[in-house]
């Protein structure tokens, strides 16, 4: 049982790290809290949705191809469209205005959902039935979830070699850094303000297409899973993809053992953990003071 | 504040007061009811504009708060009925919430900008965790029914709580609007008050000439929290019951709307913020099941169009018709 | 909005509803006729229909309620209306929590001035809403929530009815987990443990205890085993499903609803957990239908009411097969629970209007409209309704057992062992707690 806990609590680390990569770019290259990441995700989930309606009766892997896929694609064109028109007049005002801007960015596609896919909840679990189960140590498992972690997996490697071993992420982290210094040496901010918004808006759209098959799209599915991510980036350190990281692992083991023998805990777990870590490291586990 | 009797200001307030006062004889019951919810939200968006305007950072959790308030209320009524009156009431939302921001506040002025916010935030949002599951003792997510209190001794017994409500209410939740509004006038203009936008114009600076900084944020964040406070206690009898919605981040999101709505360059546009932010989430959630589109694009356009707020355009308005428009702190938006 | 519409399907579906005509009658469109001594109003009725149309409890209830409002208001007015006047449905979204829905309550009632307000899917705003009917005058109809708490006093006997202008329509959820405690006496007289899954607010927890007390009551060697508290929309049960299983309890209960639902069912097929236990769900009846043929068999399934697309057997009740046929044809889905208590809601109206304006002859005021619905009874397509005088609806309870059929791409309840528990066996008696009712079983 204990391998099965211990599975369970990777699984929710994946989805976590997922949810919370995005925002994380976000707020650590731009400086903005994007209160619509939770919709983005949304979005993803919808169109992911959607697509695996479509496809339905073909393989899984193709399904999957597909949806995450598209979701991406629709996600980065909706995070496209947000910064160059309502977010670019925001980066020389105060926090105020560029917080409310995500936040009525928010209810604008909270609504624009409602308006195209309608309210009813969609349901696509196609690829998770399809993937069906493997046997680990006498129990059964499902194989979609082993899945989910390794594109976890893989989205943190890539991040991580987009963000060392590139020029685009080097400069990225300089903008980071400092970003009076980092357009005083000459590297292109708008063009690269954009490509880090992008980036971060298609990672909540892969997130909402893989969580899709394991629960349906629901109007306001993203609320929640915005203050998840919160929580995983204060205690991972505020833009910190390290800390987002290791911050995704603790809670999520944390969590899956806590279910299995304190099960009246579970909730305030998420938080308790968070503020454990703000009174003994303020600013989180690799946060930059 | 002996000055403060002699200036137009003074006299606008008077006006303003003589027409609260008699509002009850202009408009019905259920417009009064709605200037009730606006009236008692005005006092939370005060104490989050001391925050905003005065020290620079930005709460997104102020909800909190507002809850803890009304939530001493509610529980003060569940467990301790017998000591339930509108005066032990108000006394503990005041406490309550004052402890709950001294506590957080701790934690939060360790910070600025953007990590302010989304620790606030995310304290907010413990604070609705701790609500929702406490069940046996909050109710949980049905919340807490809020009856009518005695008002020092006086009973209303047999009155309806609506007749009570914009009846005798009304002019109790007047004066402690009147008498919140005059508070935060004086403090903002206090040696206090100076020290804290002093704080938010140069930190560093403000260290230099002996203001303890996070020491005065502290004090402010306190401030903020108990006015918040103050508004949920009053605010819950208004409402009638309470639901840990209140807490939740949405909510005090919508706190901050209303202040950017109002102006929140203008000592009273907060308040105004608040009148009209009642009147357009209703109308809009009454008028059509995508109320949160025009909810959210009135804030996409305000935040594009009008960063001022409608204090901060009647003002620029005024100027332009004015021969010298003289310059004063008045529209004109901070820049960061 | 909802004028428009049926002008517009107007002629489309006038052919339909004439074949339906033999159902629809049974809905008692007589009184017509005796309205003429007072008089009644031209103008239409306003109705305001409140339910959740964002966030996540719009697609497994808000939408299926809200459709059927739209459905019977449009089939009503093609009948003539309410004593010859049309209603006028105004839809609209139960948001902004409990402080949200007081706002909007008053307006409706203080400005709008609507004749009646059917809502409230969550129990929260049914409990801060319902007392505002006797403050401000407006006959209000609670449709959905499931809190057993909202009719009762705090204590037996409790004096009723807790509100003069409050009712609600459909039962609570004690008869559901009663019916459901009672189905597995019958089934299974032997189990041993029991566990529970219910999401960590009140509708959990209440559904929860009043479960245990019922089975604890009925069958006294039980032993609960274990009790877990996901948080609501929770995506992730995995680590649920293993402490259920490393539990060993041989029934689950469970109150979770929409995609929680739907989300565990799925996780814990996929985990196996269905082949060392079965699951009792409370409130389960939407379930089977979205989630299709992975839906497991044989799984004790309770209908909130006796509300199921094929119960009663359409030969029997042709109103159930008419109003299923109805909503079929429009929304391309079966009806679910919530569509049911939408017309029970707007049915009772229409109903105790009708009666009262019998009784005197022209439009009833708000006070004998709610005279009449305090006692009143009527056809529904799941049989029989009752308002009684706690001014708490009554019906019976339906318990099925999930099975795979060729007749349908999803599990139904096994004709063969659907358990019809009557009304007076899974709910109090008006002025007695449901809580103390159950302790004083023999």
């Amino acid at each position: 049982m204990g391998l099965i806990y211990a599975l369970n609590g990777l699984y929710f680390a994946a989805f976590l790290f997922l949810t919370s990569l995005g925002l994380s770019i976000i707020l650590g290259v731009m400086g903005i809290l994007n209160l619509a990441h939770g919709s983005l995700y949304a979005v993803g989930g919808f169109i992911a949705a959607f697509v695996i309606g479509l496809s339905a009766g073909s393989a899984a892997p193709l399904m999957i191809l597909a949806a995450g896929g598209c979701a991406m694609l629709a996600t980065a064109a909706v995070g496209f469209a947000m910064e160059t028109t309502l977010l670019k007049p925001m980066y020389r005002r105060p926090l105020e205005y560029q917080l409310l801007m995500t936040f009525g960015i928010l209810m604008l596609l909270e609504d624009g959902i409602k308006l195209i896919f309608g309210g009813e909840s969609r349901y696509a679990s196609a690829p998770f039935d399809a993937m069906g189960s493997v046997q680990i140590m006498g129990s059964t498992y499902p194989l979609y979830f082993l899945f989910v972690m390794l594109v976890a997996v893989a989205a943190g490697l890539f991040i991580w070699w987009l963000m060392v071993k590139t020029r685009l992420g080097i400069m990225l982290r300089a903008i980071e850094m400092d970003r009076d210094m980092a357009q005083a040496m000459g590297i292109p901010m708008r063009a690269l303000t954009i490509v880090a918004f992008v980036l971060g808006a298609s990672f909540a759209g892969l997130a909402g297409a893989l969580v899709v098959p394991t629960t349906p799209a629901v109007l306001g599915m993203g609320m929640d899973v915005l203050i998840m991510a919160f929580i995983v980036v204060v205690i991972g350190g505020l833009g910190s993809l390290k800390g987002a990281f290791l911050g995704s692992l603790i809670v999520g083991l944390t969590r899956s053992f806590t279910v299995a023998y304190f099960a009246e805990l579970e909730m305030p777990l998420l938080f308790l953990i968070a503020v454990i870590i703000l009174i003994i490291k303020p600013e989180g586990l690799f946060g930059q003071k | 504040m002996k000055n403060f009797l002699f200036t137009p200001r003074a006299a606008v307030y008077a006006g303003i007061f003589i027409v609260l006062l008699l509002l009850p004889k202009m408009i019905n019951a259920y417009h009064l009811s709605l200037v009730e919810t606006g009236l008692s939200l005005a006092i939370m968006a005060l104490g989050l504009n001391l925050l905003l305007r005065y020290t620079g950072v930005l709460s997104f959790g102020i909800g909190a708060y507002f809850a803890a308030g009304a939530y001493a209320v509610g529980m003060l009524n569940m467990y301790w009925p017998e000591y339930y009156t509108f005066e032990t009431a108000i006394l503990a939302s005041i406490l309550v919430s004052a402890a709950v921001s001294a506590l957080f506040g701790f934690v939060c002025v360790r910070h600025t900008r953007i990590f302010f916010s989304i620790l606030t935030l995310a304290l907010s949002m413990l604070l609705f965790a701790v609500l929702e599951k406490a069940y046996h003792i909050t109710g949980g997510s049905d919340g807490i029914r809020i009856p009518i209190p005695t008002f020092f001794g006086h009973e209303f017994e047999g009155m309806r709580r609506f007749q009570f409500l914009t009846g005798p209410y009304y002019y109790i939740l007047l004066g402690i609007f009147s008498a919140s509004t005059l508070i935060m006038l004086a403090i903002v203009n206090s040696p206090f008050g100076k020290a804290l936008q002093a704080t938010r114009d140069n930190e560093l600076r403000a260290e230099m000439i002996g203001v303890r900084v996070r020491r005065f944020r502290w004090y402010a964040f306190v401030i903020a929290g108990t006015f918040s406070g103050l508004s949920g206690g009053v605010w819950c009898f208004v409402s009638g019951h309470i639901t840990p919605e209140i807490c939740n981040w949405v909510f005090s999101g919508e706190v901050v709307y209303m202040v950017l709505l109002g102006g929140f360059m203008i000592f009273e546009g907060p308040i105004v913020g608040a009148m009209l932010f009642t009147y357009l989430r209703l109308y809009a959630v009454a008028a059509t099941e995508y109320w949160m589109l025009i909810i959210g694009a009135t804030l996409v356009i305000l935040v594009l169009l009008l960063p001022g707020g409608v204090t901060g355009g009647l003002y620029d308005l005024i100027e332009r018709f004015k021969p010298k428009g003289r310059a004063k702190a008045g529209a004109e938006v901070k820049h960061a | 909005m909802g004028n428009k519409s049926d002008r517009r399907s107007f002629l489309k579906t006038a052919g339909a509803v004439a074949g339906g005509a033999a159902a629809a009658s049974l809905l008692g469109a007589g009184g017509a006729a005796a309205a003429k001594k007072r008089g009644v109003p031209s103008g239409p009725i306003k109705v305001a229909a409140i339910s959740f149309l964002s966030g996540p409890a719009a697609g497994p209830f808000g939408i299926p309620g809200d459709n059927s409002y739209k459905m019977m208001a449009d089939i009503y007015n093609k009948q003539g209306g309410i004593l010859g006047r049309k209603i006028k449905l105004i839809s609209l979204d139960e948001a902004g929590g409990a402080k949200g829905q007081v706002e909007l309550a008053r307006k409706l009632i203080l400005e709008d001035k609507v004749d009646v307000i059917l809502g409230y899917i969550s129990s929260g705003d049914c409990k801060a809403v319902l007392p505002l009917s006797d403050e401000l005058g407006g006959l209000m109809l609670a449709y959905d929530c499931g809190t057993h708490v909202l009719m009762e006093g705090k204590k037996s006997p409790y004096k009723t009815p807790k509100y003069e202008l409050g009712f609600r329509t459909a039962a609570h959820l004690g008869q559901d987990n009663i019916a459901l405690a009672l189905a597995i006496k019958k089934y299974m007289p032997n189990v041993k443990k029991i566990a529970g899954i219910n999401q960590d607010y009140a509708w959990g927890r209440d559904s929860w205890h009043i479960f245990e007390l019922a089975i604890k009551k009925l069958i006294p060697g039980v032993e609960v085993v274990k009790t877990l508290w996901p948080k609501i929309f929770t995506t992730d049960f995995t680590a649920h499903v293993s402490a259920l299983q490393g539990s060993g309890a041989q029934i689950i209960h469970s109150s979770l609803w929409g995609g929680d639902a739907v989300t565990f069912m799925k996780q814990a097929k996929a985990a196996g957990l269905f082949k060392q236990a079965k699951m009792a769900l409370s409130r389960g009846e939407p379930y089977p239908q979205e989630v299709g043929a992975a839906f497991p068999e044989g799984q004790f399934v309770c209908c909130a009411g006796a509300h199921y697309f094929l119960y009663p057997a359409w030969d029997k009740w042709p109103l159930n097969k008419w109003f299923v046929a109805e909503y079929k044809k429009r929304y391309n889905k079966y009806p679910t629970y919530p569509s049911y208590h939408a017309f029970q809601a707007i049915t009772a109206y229409k109903v105790a209007v009708e009666k009262a304006a019998s009784l005197v002859g022209g439009w009833p005021t708000i006070d004998e409209i709610a005279k009449a619905m305090g006692n009143l009874g009527f056809e529904t397509p799941s049989g029989y309704l009752t308002i009684n005088k706690d001014h708490n609806a009554r019906e019976d309870c339906l318990v099925g057992i999930t099975k795979m059929t060729k007749d349908y791409p999803f599990p139904i309840l096994d004709p063969d062992r659907l358990e019809v528990f009557p009304s007076f066996q899974v709910n109090a008696p008006a002025g007695m707690r449901t809580e103390d009712w159950i302790k004083s079983w023999k």
